[in-house]
């Protein structure tokens, strides 16, 4: 854990078409907390997540995480990097089964060898019993545990997000995105949520958390960032940043237009 | 030289044809009919049954030909779209694809392996200047082509209806809600798709025999015009096709004619490779 | 996962059909069914679990059928023959897969056919070599250090073996981190690269050892039909494979096995139906898609899972 910050953005910029999604961005997220980010809708917060993750790269920039410059490197890579995220709507594996949905990103540090698994040698039994443990560690901490071998499509939603988190937990990252989790919760869920990612910080885990909950943010973030139209507007303690007037504009402005 | 490209463009002008119908199905559902080359093929032989078998008048023969296909058109839709709504484009190109193999067959029990010829509608002797020959027939296809784009152009833009088609191409799902006969809008792409197709074949058979394993090729190459033309941009198509016709034509001539129906797919490799996601762009199947 | 009195009882049945079955077409008939279930294992890698749309199958089974009875009958021993169909058709794999491992479903399918047809032409005009549409007779037949089977019993066995080994290594991949980053690349390629897979190798992966498999069953088919024509790997092959891999059910192993066996069975049971057999497969076809497009396979996990829920 040092003192840089472990995400460090610059002047990320994306448009679509004639649509400026992100507007020369900047963004530290230092290690080891729980930063959030908000904004109205279409403020450009899962574009930044995007952008971040590889998942649709930015069109200028820079993007650090963990030291490594990670601007348009494929996502796959940047996974290999330190860095997990669950999405908005849920894209877990189908046609596999819960435990094999983690299993997937349980290897993300493991090279494939065709020979060693064509010939299920000592060593390929080692790796998979490592996934295996590593796996059903990951599904312990999101309580997924039971169910590991259901298919994965038979979970309730709740617990399909969970198993989303599970997924991202088992490459064992640095940084955690996470894209709207609580979206479609109760309140037991959400609570059960926050339990879980308070959990997940105190194992050192940096979280980057975009939520529309607001007071979900405000009761886990130590620091929130706040999107509007793809500028940063404000950035600080949660508490700072419910009382500053442009994020409150921001928000009852968009009510009175729409009212 | 300008024989080659007389005839290259002839040839490119029945490949538009394939391309149109195609894509018109295409804009409108979203599929793409790998059975597009069979319809060509199908409208061949029924001009060849009404022409030659019932020695009916040509014009005729074109007349119920055309309306025939429209028929088939429907048909297709029918067992085709509505049983497929929804389904993964995966299932729906087999399904297209198992169409044709149900159409070819179909026709190699009616007419049998044999090729047929047709004969064109245009008679007169070929013009002839600046040492190129240029058949009656090649002009015909010519000025085929020129009217049915002209017609198609008049018509999805001038016409209610046409622009009521255009709504449904660009969005389904509002179109129905905003009350337009979607279903009427779908069906005429269908039967209009499945007519190009088949004056194509009434086209084609007249300089290559007609036979009913014809449809596979033709077919391809129609998708191959699409893809180069960009896929559900119809100047593209007209532009694609033209090229095409030229590329083949002048492949076979200097290259090898062993090989005339390699040509279309390898120009198909390179542009995709050049541009996976087509010139225009094809949907991406994953938004993030 | 499979129950190992399903498995058993199984391969009693494999070993013991031919010993029932005497008359040599019928086994004949099976070896070929053999043959197509273990080219459609390897659709299965590509189409079933990676899900890539792939119509060229087909051609890699020619492309290892036309280069093992080119070597054989130019004098080469039999024991090089699947090695030079495994390169042949790796090269091959990589021709077709590394341009087109970014396209998409209908571009996919297009030049999958393409290439298919390219390769199909290139056998039928190069006739001195391939014997062009008359194809080649008088292949010479599976021979190591002098041994080789003899009449088509003996090859029910070989290939029989073959195939288990090809249903035991898939099955080695399915559960491996190859295996689960294909299925996961089927289901959502965006989740499966930040999950750290990397998307287009493992599709390319699964293309060549689906191309691998197709080729190595097309050097058996060449060593024990003796005859091969380029119909038998044409355009219409490569959709009937497609069909059986759907008629069993994309992405089981089994469904692979018995899609192959049933649809190879059924064109001959109903042979009587000349051209019109055709018109009723493509309208199967359809009602197979709209009906049950999840194959028998899907057929049987629903009946599982009913008698899960009620017991």
């Amino acid at each position: 854990m040092t003192s840089e910050p472990i995400i460090a953005a610059r002047g990320v910029t994306r448009r679509f078409g004639g649509l400026v999604a992100l507007d020369n961005v900047d963004l530290d997220v230092p290690c080891g907390i729980v930063q959030a980010i908000i904004g109205p809708n279409g403020s450009g917060k899962t574009t930044l997540l995007n952008a971040l993750s590889g998942a649709s790269h930015a069109d200028a920039g820079s993007i650090r995480i963990g030291g490594n410059e990670i601007f348009r490197l494929k996502p796959h890579r940047i996974a290999r990097l330190g860095l997990a995220r669950t999405f908005q709507t849920i894209r877990i594996f189908e046609n596999l089964s819960v435990i094999e949905n983690v299993k997937v990103a349980a290897a993300c540090h493991t090279p494939t060898s065709l020979f060693n698994i064509v010939t299920s040698n000592a060593r390929q039994q080692q790796s998979e019993a490592e996934i295996n443990s590593n796996a059903r560690e990951a599904l312990q901490i999101v309580g997924l545990a039971d169910r590991a071998n259901d298919n994965a499509k038979q979970l309730p939603y709740a617990q399909q997000r969970l198993l989303e988190i599970a997924r991202a937990l088992a490459s064992k990252p640095k940084v955690l995105l996470l894209d709207e989790p609580a979206a479609g919760m109760n309140m037991t869920e959400s609570m059960t949520l926050l339990a879980t990612i308070a959990r997940l910080k105190n194992s050192g885990i940096t979280i980057l958390l975009v939520e529309h909950n607001v007071r979900l943010v405000m009761g886990i973030s130590d620091r929130v960032t706040v999107l509007d139209f793809g500028k940063k507007i404000a950035e600080g303690a949660p508490s700072e940043v419910q009382r500053n007037p442009l994020v409150i504009e921001a928000y009852l402005g968009r009510r009175h237009r729409h009212a | 030289m300008g024989q080659l490209v007389v005839n290259g463009l002839a040839l490119g002008s029945i490949y538009a044809l394939v391309a149109l119908g195609l894509l018109l199905i295409f804009n409108t559902v979203q599929i793409v009919n790998f059975a597009q080359g069979q319809l060509l093929m199908l409208g061949a032989f029924i001009g060849i049954s009404c022409a030659v078998t019932h020695e009916l008048p040509v014009a005729m023969a074109w007349a119920i030909t055309m309306v025939a296909m429209a028929l088939v058109g429907i048909v297709f839709m029918v067992l085709v779209y509505f049983p497929l709504r929804g389904r993964p484009a995966f299932l729906v190109i087999l399904t297209t694809i198992a169409m044709g193999i149900v159409l070819e067959n179909l026709a190699l029990i009616v007419w049998g392996p044999l090729p047929v010829s047709l004969p064109s509608p245009v008679r007169g002797p070929p013009l002839r200047f600046a040492g190129v020959v240029v058949s009656m027939h090649q002009i015909f296809i010519f000025a085929t082509l020129a009217v049915i784009l002209l017609l198609q152009f008049l018509f999805l833009t001038k016409t209610r209806f046409g622009i009521l088609m255009q709504a449904t191409a660009q969005d389904l799902h509002t179109a129905r809600l905003v009350g337009i006969p979607v279903n009427r809008t779908i069906a005429v792409a269908f039967a209009f798709g499945a007519v190009l197709s088949g004056i194509a074949g009434l086209l084609v058979a007249p300089i290559f025999l007609a036979e009913p394993t014809m449809g596979g090729s033709l077919g391809l190459k129609g998708f191959v015009v699409s893809v180069i033309g960009g896929f559900g941009n119809l100047p593209g198509a007209v532009i694609g096709g033209l090229f095409l016709g030229l590329i083949e034509t002048f492949g076979a001539r200097y290259i090898s004619s062993n090989f005339r129906d390699a040509y279309a797919f390898i120009v198909m490799i390179a542009v995709l490779v050049a541009w996976p996601r087509g010139l225009f762009g094809e949907k991406s199947s994953e938004k993030v | 996962m499979k129950s190992w009195p399903i498995l058993a009882l199984s391969a009693a049945v494999a070993l013991a059909v031919p010993v029932v079955a005497r008359d040599g077409y019928i086994i004949q008939l099976l070896n070929i069914a053999i043959l197509n279930a273990i080219v459609v294992l390897g659709l299965n890698f590509v189409t079933g679990w990676a899900g890539q749309i792939n119509f060229g199958q087909a051609a890699f089974y020619g492309l290892g059928a036309y280069t093992t009875a080119i070597a054989t009958k130019a004098g080469l021993p039999w024991i090089a023959s699947p090695f030079l169909s495994v390169v042949v058709v790796v090269v091959a794999s990589l021709m077709l897969g590394l341009p087109t491992m970014r396209l998409r479903t209908y571009y996919l399918a297009m030049t999958t056919i393409g290439f298919g047809e390219i390769v199909r032409l290139m056998i039928v005009h190069w006739e001195p070599v391939t014997g062009g549409t008359s194809g080649l007779r008088a292949i010479p037949g599976v021979s190591i250090f002098g041994f080789g089977p003899q009449g088509q019993m003996q090859h029910y066995y070989l290939l029989i073996a073959t195939l288990g080994l090809a249903i035991l290594i898939a099955s080695r991949i399915r559960h491996s981190v190859l295996g689960r980053a294909m299925i996961a690349t089927r289901n959502s390629e965006i989740a499966a690269e930040q999950s750290g897979v990397d998307t287009i190798r493992t599709k390319l992966l699964a293309f060549m050892i689906g191309a691998v498999y197709a080729g190595l069953a097309g050097c058996l088919y060449a060593s024990s039909i003796r005859f091969i024509s380029p119909d038998s790997f044409s355009g219409t092959q490569a959709v009937l494979l497609m069909t059986m891999l759907i008629v069993g059910g994309m992405g089981s192993i089994a469904g692979c096995v018995v899609g192959a066996v049933a649809l190879t069975i059924l064109p001959e049971a109903l042979r009587f139906l000349g051209q019109w057999y055709l018109v009723l497969y493509g309208l199967g076809v359809i009602a197979v898609i709209v009906v049950a497009p999840g194959g028998l396979a899907s057929l049987v996990s629903l009946s599982q899972l009913r008698r899960a829920n009620a017991g």
